[in-house]
């Protein structure tokens, strides 16, 4: 992820200094007038206390981590989205990619908040009133093959071809039946999105589809709605969910810090 | 069904579970959001290979063969009439039920996450923490593997 600069991490361990190398992590930034961070725990173990690095109009939300420790325990990944995603619910913030980590609290101004204060602010204020929701449906595979079948010949009849018999003598056909089905999973994936976009269309302001990331992915949306919406969004999708009894499990996630929305400058290094 | 709209975080974040599972988190945080420029290099736990590419889905031969296995175990499972009971089950059904596998859902997301996180750190460098897998996916003798990059 990103460039690398030379480590200011490693520094040939004195043995008269402590015996922690701490460093800040950084979370996401803030308007300046946020009063405290959310009663969230930091990463890293102990966890970190979570504060606020204020700079002009903006803020960072960081914490002290050891940053001879690795990062990337499950806990680690939690601690950061959960504390973004309750900031989220309160203020604007522009979430950072897991594991940005400056040397120390004026680093975090000198190298992160004053250089970009402006475009931050700016930023936030796009984001105000807003959140991220995320919309995550997966096909319930009984249901999704029975459809699949039941529309396509071929594949019908490849099943029956392939039925109690070993998988090494029906070869062919198992991969011409998974390539349908798979073929089959990705057109109703695509319509299915579609549908749910053009009827939720009015209550968000940007929507991305994400990658699936998973086979049986039925709809995979990030958006960026006003909170006030979030009533609607949630009646929209009971509708659907009821309509998709069966098939389709899904899920709404949010308000969420915007993750999607947010894009980093990758020139000037 | 699930209807699981779980506001998650409006500050009730405390006593309930998050209703981001870690498989959820992952597709998130990792490659989306603000990249610091100047930073300290901390060592990420054998995680970030894992990220961009390998959570994306490629379709090959391997999931060919397991879409036709699932399929051929519809069809071992279900009479012909039970085929015809999923394709039923497909339309209508209660409010209660949905109700329930919200909540299956959610006890699975939070069962998933106790197991990693009761695990050494350690174990935590094994890329498998990444992947999400499917709890009812019989133990086939498929390679250890839903691993989405195929």
């Amino acid at each position: 992820m990103g460039r690398s600069k030379v480590s200011e991490a490693s520094v040939p361990k004195q043995p008269t200094r402590k015996v922690q190398n701490l460093a800040s992590y950084v979370y996401g930034v803030v308007p300046a007038d946020l009063k405290s961070p959310p009663e969230t725990e930091g990463l890293g173990d102990p966890a970190g206390k979570v504060r606020l690095v204020r700079h002009g109009e903006i803020a960072a939300l960081v914490s002290d981590i050891n940053a001879d420790e690795p990062l990337g325990r499950p806990g680690d990944f939690l601690a950061h989205e959960r504390l973004l995603d309750a900031t989220a619910a309160k203020v604007p913030v522009l979430p950072f990619r897991f594991g940005g980590v400056v040397a120390n609290a004026d680093a975090v101004v000198a190298e992160l908040l004053e250089p970009h204060h402006d475009e931050f602010i700016a930023a936030l204020r796009e984001l105000e009133g807003k959140a991220e929701f995320i919309i995550r449906g997966r096909y319930v595979e009984r249901a999704v093959l029975a459809e699949i079948l039941a529309e396509n010949a071929e594949a019908e009849s490849l099943r029956q071809a392939i039925r109690g018999r070993p998988e090494e003598l029906t070869r062919d056909e198992r991969i011409r039946l998974g390539e349908i089905i798979s073929a089959g999973i990705e057109a109703k994936r695509d319509f299915d999105t579609q549908q749910l976009l053009d009827r939720l269309s009015g209550h968000y302001e940007m929507a991305v589809v994400r990658e699936p990331t998973h086979e049986h992915d039925a709809v995979h949306v990030a958006m960026l709605a006003r909170t006030s919406e979030q009533g609607r969004l949630e009646d929209t999708l009971t509708m659907f969910g009821e309509r998709w009894e069966g098939r389709v499990d899904l899920r709404l996630l949010g308000p969420l810090a915007p993750y999607d929305f947010v894009v980093t400058d990758q020139q000037e290094v | 069904m699930t209807t699981s709209v779980q506001p998650a975080a409006s500050g009730q974040m405390a006593g309930r579970p998050s209703s981001s599972g870690l498989a959820d988190v992952i597709d998130t945080i990792l490659d989306k959001g603000l990249v610091i420029d100047a930073y300290v290099r901390v060592s990420l736990v054998g995680i970030e290979i894992l990220t961009v590419d390998a959570r994306v889905v490629v379709a090959s031969v391997d999931t060919y063969l397991r879409f036709a296995e699932a399929a051929n175990r519809l069809d071992l499972a279900e009479s012909e009439e039970g085929l015809t009971d999923v394709l039923a089950k497909t339309k209508g059904g209660g409010a209660d039920k949905a109700k329930e596998l919200v909540e299956g859902v959610v006890d699975t997301a939070g069962d998933k996450l106790r197991e990693l996180t009761d695990k050494p750190r350690a174990a935590a460098e094994e890329p498998e923490v990444t992947v999400e897998r499917e709890p009812r996916q019989a133990p086939r003798k498929r390679p250890r593997a839903l691993r989405e990059e195929g």
